[in-house]
């Protein structure tokens, strides 16, 4: 067995998340495991919550869930895709709760393996 | 096997020793999202805003919505450079070497150029640079801004060879010539003496566009009508890091003399840089459409 390609994305860098979002689309036929990371570097505020899932795409621009919603409640919080096809990318809502408007500020890295 | 019964090296015309073969059906062979400096505690915010949403490459297997997979040159993989759907945001992936001699340095690839399809959601059909498709030429091609090829050299004195592709002016009408910046990249030290600040959209290798000159005659590619059919072109560019100067440009069957073509070289020397060869390719958006780049292989070759 011939040694394993890898790659991890930083797909968002100290992005300010509001209401809803979604990454820019990568592509990942190659890559046989995916493993998201949500870095919060500065939380929303108490009563608000980021929920966030991965969708896939048969040609990058079409797009649905792949999996349930999440939520980042955590520092740093990891989980895997499998059996994504061609393209993920992450998509979420920050939900304000009971404060007017909400924003959280993340990395989200993409780590994958053939 | 010697290079010329190997049809992965056959295609390229290196120069005696070769530095780098990257085929992106074994990885992405050190391309890397370009990225502006942070300080001593690791804190991104101190990244130029300009310097700090470059991109990840991407291993494509060149997937579109009309035919799926189109595969790449050789195998399945290419290297994709993406911009956001934001006019003038940029996408960089750089490799990074160092010099063990001095003289002729060429870089070769096969590479191609799309804007991204329209969708409902993206509505690019809709976005500047559409217009009337005819069944021939199809908007798309217009709303393709520049790639560029590009280096970072020093040799204590830094400096920077640039070429570039100008697909469309800034008002996305066409173009198809050959550009070069008459200064040199604003840096991040510069930022932080105060010199300068740019906004995040700005042009990081050069931000004014009247710093940006014609060579050559302008040159027709093959974006082949619609953004979902890939062709390969050939580039070879040479430079001499001898004399810090361009050589030449070739793009498939035309070539473009470089010689003339002026190095910009900053006045200030910089630490921490001794030997530095750097390659970078990036592509940019002039309307609210992904633009791609991407490469098939890539060669460096030298006559050191």
């Amino acid at each position: 067995m011939s040694m394993r390609q890898s790659l991890t994305a930083v797909l968002e860098r100290g992005a300010t998340l509001t209401g809803s979002f979604a990454t820019e689309p990568y592509e990942a036929a190659w890559a046989a495991e995916a493993r998201w990371f949500v870095r919060t570097l500065a939380p929303p505020p108490d009563g608000a919550r980021l929920l966030v899932h991965a969708q896939v795409s048969p040609d990058g621009l079409h797009w649905c869930d792949l999996d349930e919603p999440r939520p980042v409640d955590a520092a740093l919080v990891s989980w895997t895709s499998v059996r994504f096809g061609g393209w993920l990318r992450l998509a979420g809502t920050l939900e304000p709760g009971g404060t007017r408007s909400a924003e959280t500020t993340v990395h989200i890295y993409l780590a994958l393996k053939s | 096997m010697t290079r010329t019964e190997d049809p992965a090296l056959a295609r390229f015309n290196p120069l005696p020793r070769v530095l780098v073969h990257d085929d992106f059906d074994t990885g992405a062979h050190g391309w890397v999202e370009l990225i502006g400096n942070h300080d001593e505690h690791g804190d991104l915010g101190t990244v130029d805003d300009h310097m700090r949403d470059f991109r990840p490459p991407q291993l494509s297997s060149c997937n579109f919505f009309d035919v799926g997979t189109h595969g790449a040159l050789s195998g399945t993989y290419a290297l994709k450079v993406a911009t956001r759907p934001l006019t003038g945001h940029t996408g960089v992936a750089i490799r990074r070497l160092t010099m063990a001699g001095r003289g002729l340095v060429q870089f070769e690839t096969y590479l191609t150029y799309k804007s991204e399809a329209a969708s409902a959601e993206n509505r690019a059909a809709y976005a500047a640079g559409s217009g009337k498709w005819d069944a021939n030429f199809h908007p798309s091609e217009n709303q393709f801004g520049a790639f560029t090829v590009a280096t970072d050299i020093c040799d204590g004195v830094r400096y920077h060879c640039v070429a570039r592709y100008l697909n469309t002016d800034l008002a996305n009408r066409p173009r198809r010539q050959w550009v070069y910046p008459a200064v040199p990249e604003p840096t991040p030290r510069e930022h932080f003496e105060g010199k300068l600040k740019l906004p995040p959209t700005a042009d990081f290798t050069a931000p004014d566009p009247d710093d940006w000159h014609a060579f050559g005659d302008a040159q027709e590619l093959c974006y082949n009508e619609v953004p979902t059919k890939v062709n390969w072109h050939y580039l070879r560019w040479l430079i001499d890091t001898r004399t810090r100067t361009n050589v030449e440009l070739q793009l498939n069957d035309t070539v473009h003399d470089m010689r003339g073509v002026p190095v910009p070289a900053y006045a200030e020397e910089y630490g921490s840089l001794r030997n530095l060869l750097n390659f970078y390719v990036s592509v940019r958006t002039h309307t609210d459409v992904r633009n791609f780049l991407y490469l098939d292989s890539v060669l460096v070759s030298v006559d050191w």
